[in-house]
């Protein structure tokens, strides 16, 4: 096809699929929800362009699709029929950002992508130790242990399945977590994982800074400012906006989950503290990097400039309740 | 009045009895300010539904924050 055509046809298929509406219709059509599209606004299910033809001097329409689901959707043997067959589709998969937070790590350190081989990724939240000394990785439950259907010694990926791991990518395998209880009440959301031997560990260190994590902050400390390290938001900082929060109903696969005792963050700049990901991240004091809480829950709404709200274990029952205490 | 962290305390079980049946609070915390302490009441959604302003003279805020979930990303690996 000539340029000119193939940019006729882009502009009248992006008006039928790649406006506001029709991303919606397709996405309806494709099984997502809508509200699922709306939050991953750099990863459309479709994209047009133009592709260099097969004798080096005509041109075809370029189309990219993330799953070929999506084919039926979009009418393509109607585009295909239009363009006489002059267009160059392309089954791409999801296309993810990528970042250091989600790449994978060899030492290991706090706040990369990690989880049980079933689960997309959380973040590797601390290093602890326990009576008999050998280091373990702390997160969540919900990220290390599938929410109580993982079995010990099961593998544990970095990064996790969602940034690309496999099997190959095993740091180590699940040791014990603290049950999900989907009736009654919970204060933990927690699990450990063992490290395999040659796996190296870069304990305490923080990406970005000199500084390096220092252990637990003493019981009942009155905390404001937060920071924390996260596969998905990376280094944030948050204020603390309630604590001692109970009556906390929080969505998971096996249910709706309540939880007391909790503490409430806000954004304390212009992006979220966390976002899906972020799960496991150890949060600390700001400037003294002392171990408050483990953060495991969010919202979309509410906060600093409606940026959502953090929910988190605070740590001296987590660690009580896995017997162990944080590496400074 | 400027509450303590223990009269914080005895207005959140007060508040949370009071609010036990209801669906649309998802949250019952106490907050810190200059001012001392005061509770704080989550919402899911925003019902109209009335909750006091104060509880025996702690401060009550209620904020809608909507839905609650665990912070993982969607979707979910199918196979092993």
């Amino acid at each position: 096809m000539r340029l000119d055509s193939v940019r006729e046809l882009k502009s009248e298929w992006s008006q039928l699929f790649l406006t506001p509406a029709a991303r919606r219709r397709v996405a309806h059509a494709m099984a997502f929800e809508a509200g699922r599209m709306q939050e991953l606004p750099s990863a459309p299910t479709l994209a047009l362009g133009v592709a260099p033809g097969s004798n080096g001097s005509d041109f075809r329409l370029a189309v990219r699709l993330q799953r070929r689901s999506a084919a039926a959707a979009i009418h393509l043997e109607e585009l295909h029929e239009r363009s006489r067959g002059e267009i160059d589709v392309r089954f791409v998969g999801r296309i993810r950002k990528r970042t250091w937070f989600t790449d994978r790590h060899r030492p290991i350190q706090m706040g990369i992508s990690v989880g049980h081989f079933r689960i997309t990724a959380g973040t590797l939240g601390a290093f602890v130790t326990g009576p008999r000394g050998r280091p373990r990785i702390l997160s969540n439950n919900h990220v290390l242990a599938d929410e109580n259907r993982g079995a010990k010694g099961d593998a544990i990926l970095q990064p996790g399945a969602i940034d690309g791991g496999l099997k190959r990518d095993r740091i180590g395998g699940l040791d014990r977590s603290v049950k999900l209880k989907p009736a009654g009440t919970n204060a933990i959301d927690a699990a450990l994982a063992t490290i395999d031997d040659g796996v190296e560990t870069r304990i305490g260190v923080l990406r970005g800074t000199r500084a390096k994590a220092a252990g637990a902050a003493p019981e009942d400390t009155a905390i404001e400012l937060v920071e924390k390290w996260g596969r998905t938001t990376g280094h944030t900082r948050g204020r603390v906006t309630a604590f001692e929060l109970d009556n906390v109903v929080v969505g998971y696969e096996i249910g709706n989950l309540r939880f007391d005792g909790q503490i409430e963050i806000e954004a304390a700049g212009a992006t979220p503290f966390s976002e899906g990901g972020d799960s496991g991240s150890l949060i600390m004091t700001a400037g003294e990097h002392l171990g408050v809480a483990l953060l495991f829950a969010g919202s979309q709404t509410g906060g600093r400039r409606n940026l959502g709200l953090t929910y988190a274990n605070p740590i001296a029952p987590v660690l009580k309740a896995l017997g162990v205490a944080l590496v400074a | 009045m400027k509450a303590t962290l223990t009269q914080a305390r005895a207005a959140k079980e007060k508040l949370l009895r009071k609010v036990a049946t209801r669906t649309d609070v998802n949250g019952v915390g106490i907050t810190r300010g200059q001012g001392g302490y005061g509770l704080k009441v989550n919402l899911s959604e925003d019902g109209g539904k009335r909750l006091p302003s104060d509880v025996d003279g702690v401060p009550v805020r209620v904020e809608v924050v909507g839905a609650i979930t665990k912070r993982s990303p969607a979707p979910r690996r199918r196979s092993a």
